[in-house]
């Protein structure tokens, strides 16, 4: 009933569901401050709360989205506020940016064949495949580019986080493992595969792994929105 | 509050002319040309990093919170979930690592080098 009421009137309805979002993560966020678990990721936090609560108060996406509409402008000026970090890295982009670019062009290839490839034979659905390749980033220009290439985000949104839990709870074991010890490589590999997440498991290793870390999750999103746009379509056409 | 407005007037400047950029170049989304734009800005001191930082900061602290929606799109997926839920899993899983893979060992064997040889060359004339 109060459900009804409140989405019959779209400025209400802005304002409730704006506002139990923010509340709601601002909750998940001040429960990982206390508690730091990885896994405790706040925006992980929120969808697992607000999604049976939707269910629950019968709300569809479409109306949710609608009235959330404000939240999702925003994700704009919000990436370019990324140019900040960008800013503060660039010494470090400045010394070693033809063989970072060189090896993150390799690596960024590499993942999105494998990604679309895999999904194309085990899921045979393209919009899943864009989206599950494009998922090597961080998540504001994850969902940019999935929506540019008509890929499915919302799979992208959910794809991005399960890789930065992944690559954050066992990337740095693995890669030590393999015998990749030193800061730059495990900040490039980490910030490259696990982004946002990754990263600020990472900085608490040390400065200098922190800050290629963060070079590596820029610079591997600039070069993930060149080249995707080329080879996604071109790896489309190999299943027409 | 005044640095708050500054901050935000940068931020809109930059988004604009990414917006211009994405209109006549395309390529890039109009948010990454204005990262780019606003790192060039900062860089060059068109803008003061100091005035910025801290309102920057909070702004990409909180910004997961505008994500929230697009991730909530999973609520249509449940089907997709429960048909390929593993396969999924698999997809990401092998193909992070297979990045975390050639990303660190490329990394550990080409950039290590330079450094040491810069160290070394650093320490000849003394």
């Amino acid at each position: 009933m109060l459900a009804t009421f409140i989405v019959n009137s779209p400025i209400l309805a802005s304002i409730v569901f704006t506002l139990i979002t923010i509340a709601t993560y601002q909750f998940a966020s001040a429960c990982q401050q206390k508690w730091q678990y990885i896994w405790l990721n706040p925006m992980l936090f929120t969808i697992s709360i607000l999604v049976p609560f939707l269910l629950v108060i019968d709300i569809n996406y479409q109306e949710y989205s609608q009235t959330t509409e404000i939240l999702n402008l925003l994700l704009e000026p919000a990436i370019v506020a990324l140019g900040l970090p960008l800013y503060q890295q660039f010494k470090q982009i400045r010394f070693y940016w033809r063989e970072m670019t060189a090896i993150l062009v390799l690596g960024i290839t590499v993942v999105i064949t494998v990604s679309f490839l895999l999904a194309m034979w085990l899921i045979k659905a393209p919009e899943i495949a864009i989206a599950l390749s494009l998922k090597s980033v961080t998540t504001p220009i994850g969902i940019t580019l999935t929506e540019q290439l008509f890929g499915d985000s919302s799979i992208t949104a959910f794809a991005i986080l399960i890789a930065g839990l992944f690559g954050a709870l066992l990337g740095p074991q693995w890669l030590s493992f393999i015998g990749v010890n030193s800061a730059k490589a495990q900040g490039l590999a980490i910030g490259s595969a696990s982004h946002v997440i990754g990263t600020a498991v990472l900085v608490r290793k040390s400065a200098e792994h922190g800050a290629y870390s963060s070079v590596a999750l820029i610079l591997s999103a600039i070069l993930t929105a060149l080249i995707s746009p080329w080879l996604i379509p071109l790896l489309q056409q190999l299943f027409n | 509050m005044k640095n708050v407005l500054y901050t935000i007037f940068a931020i809109s400047i930059c988004l604009m002319l990414g917006k211009l950029a994405n209109y006549l170049l395309a390529a890039l989304p109009a948010s990454l040309y204005g990262m780019i734009i606003y790192a060039l800005f900062l860089q060059l001191n068109w803008f003061s990093p100091d005035k910025i930082t801290k309102t920057n900061q909070w702004f990409i602290k909180h910004m997961g919170v505008c994500l929230v929606p697009a991730g909530m799109g999973i609520i249509n997926h449940f089907q997709l979930i429960q048909q390929h839920g593993i396969a999924l899993v698999v997809i990401i899983f092998s193909s992070t690592f297979i990045l975390l893979t050639v990303i660190g060992y490329l990394s550990e064997r080409y950039l290590i080098t330079p450094d040491n040889i810069k160290s070394k060359t650093m320490a000849g004339p003394r």
